[in-house]
């Protein structure tokens, strides 16, 4: 990496006081900060839960994600993942794993939920795009404000229903090709899609 | 069709959550091994985090925080425990089917191809996920897809009119894309392949599967 790709880095590269936060409980068991991410996140998690149809069990889902941050605390890196998408990716994984075990017994499933989806940084040895890491929630948050609603409302269902892009266009009654063009337009505004045709 | 990568669709609903075990499977060999891809799904997962933060927020029990407290309080060596399990781990492909693939109960179909049935490894899933084995240097005959097929390349690498498939590549299927693919290199070619649309297999497999013969 070039002197020149180490700048933004460094100027970007502010910890978040949530990343501080939860850096505190990694480092030091430090229950105080715990107990700031829990009231930040807590609510924001329990409404994922509901809005996923996990109503009945939408406080197990907190409790759970809770347990695991605490102990996964002391692998987070906020080099490699801002705090609230690193807990992002852990309400995501309980939610899978909830559904699984509703499911299925652990005896039948070889594969782990979290050898299927990954919580950024771990079981990651390759540090060259951390920079794209840190830049990347903050550079969301700010064009997200620029999307049409339209755009946000399906990649609302998306993320928060968890909703196929064919469920989606059945919801809002509309083509699935225009679900999909509407959120291709919000993912390239977020430059998710950089080269898609050509690398 | 989608080549080589993931398009950013499918990696949306991979950091979603909403993609089934055997297709986020694929997804997650190849992120490990593309870091292109994987910088995508980092701002995906980003967008996901910023969604939740911008929706209705709903209070919790008062009780709960005391609640995790005395759970994590009634494990106190977990972290240590923790990091002892993520230095031990098995990579998914590993646990699913051991230290070699050449010491799969393969089942030798036509020619140059072997193919071995592992959705029951997937239980509850309706897809049908398939590894398929191209001898070094092998041919498979000329066919076409149906539905959309899902496949990565485990080992080896091979080529078709439209370009060559190298190890971790991925790639997408379906009835327009007819091809005739050659093993290239000197390893024998494994892929691994999720088939959305439920197939009826008979008894034998009569019918080849993707992406080398269907
Ligand atoms: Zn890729």
């Amino acid at each position: 990496m070039t002197t020149l790709d180490q700048k933004p880095a460094r100027a970007e590269g502010r910890k978040d006081p949530w990343s501080q936060m939860l850096e505190k409980v990694g480092k030091n068991q430090d229950r105080q900060a715990y107990h700031a991410l829990f009231e930040h996140f807590g609510p924001q998690i329990k409404y994922y839960a509901m809005a996923n149809g996990l109503a009945s069990h939408a406080e197990e889902l907190v409790q759970e994600v809770f347990v695991s941050i605490w102990r996964r605390s002391c692998l987070y890196d906020w080099r490699k993942a801002a705090a609230s998408t690193w807990i992002f990716t852990i309400a995501r994984n309980q939610r899978i794993d909830m559904l699984r075990k509703m499911k299925r017994t652990s005896a039948e499933m070889p594969v782990e939920t979290e050898d299927l989806w990954q919580i950024p940084g771990e079981n990651d040895d390759e540090p060259v795009t951390s920079l794209h890491r840190l830049m990347s929630e903050r550079r969301v948050r700010e064009s997200l404000s620029h999307l049409p609603e339209e755009q946000i409302t399906v990649i609302a269902k998306v993320y928060m229903e968890s909703k196929s892009h064919q469920m989606v266009a059945d919801e809002l009654n509309i083509p699935l090709g225009t679900v999909k063009s509407r959120v291709r337009l919000a993912l390239n505004k977020l430059k998710v899609i950089l080269q898609d045709q050509n690398v | 069709m989608t080549r080589h990568h993931p398009d950013t669709l499918t990696l949306m609903e991979y950091s979603a959550g909403n993609l089934s075990e055997p297709h986020a499977l694929c997804i997650r060999l190849h992120l490990d091994q593309c870091p292109h891809c994987r910088s995508r799904v980092d701002t995906l997962d980003s967008l996901g985090a910023v969604m939740m933060e911008s929706q209705p927020q709903v209070g919790v029990s008062s009780d709960m925080f005391d609640s995790i407290l005395s759970r994590i309080d009634s494990e106190p060596d977990m972290t240590e425990k923790y990091i002892d399990a993520q230095a031990k781990r098995l990579s998914p492909l590993q646990k699913l089917l051991g230290d070699n693939l050449d010491d799969l109960p393969w089942k030798r179909q036509l020619g140059d191809v072997s193919v071995l049935d592992i959705s029951e490894r997937f239980p509850g899933q309706n897809e049908q996920v398939v590894l398929q084995k191209l001898a070094a240097g092998g041919k498979a005959p000329a066919h076409t897809h149906r539905g959309d097929e899902t496949t990565i390349v485990l080992q080896g690498a091979f080529a078709d009119q439209k370009g060559v498939f190298n190890q971790w590549d991925f790639v997408v299927l379906n009835q327009e894309d007819e091809h005739k693919p050659v093993a290239v290199g000197c390893e024998d070619c494994i892929t691994l392949s999720v088939l959305s649309a439920p197939v009826k297999l008979t008894g034998t497999f009569t019918r080849l599967l993707n992406p080398f013969i269907r």
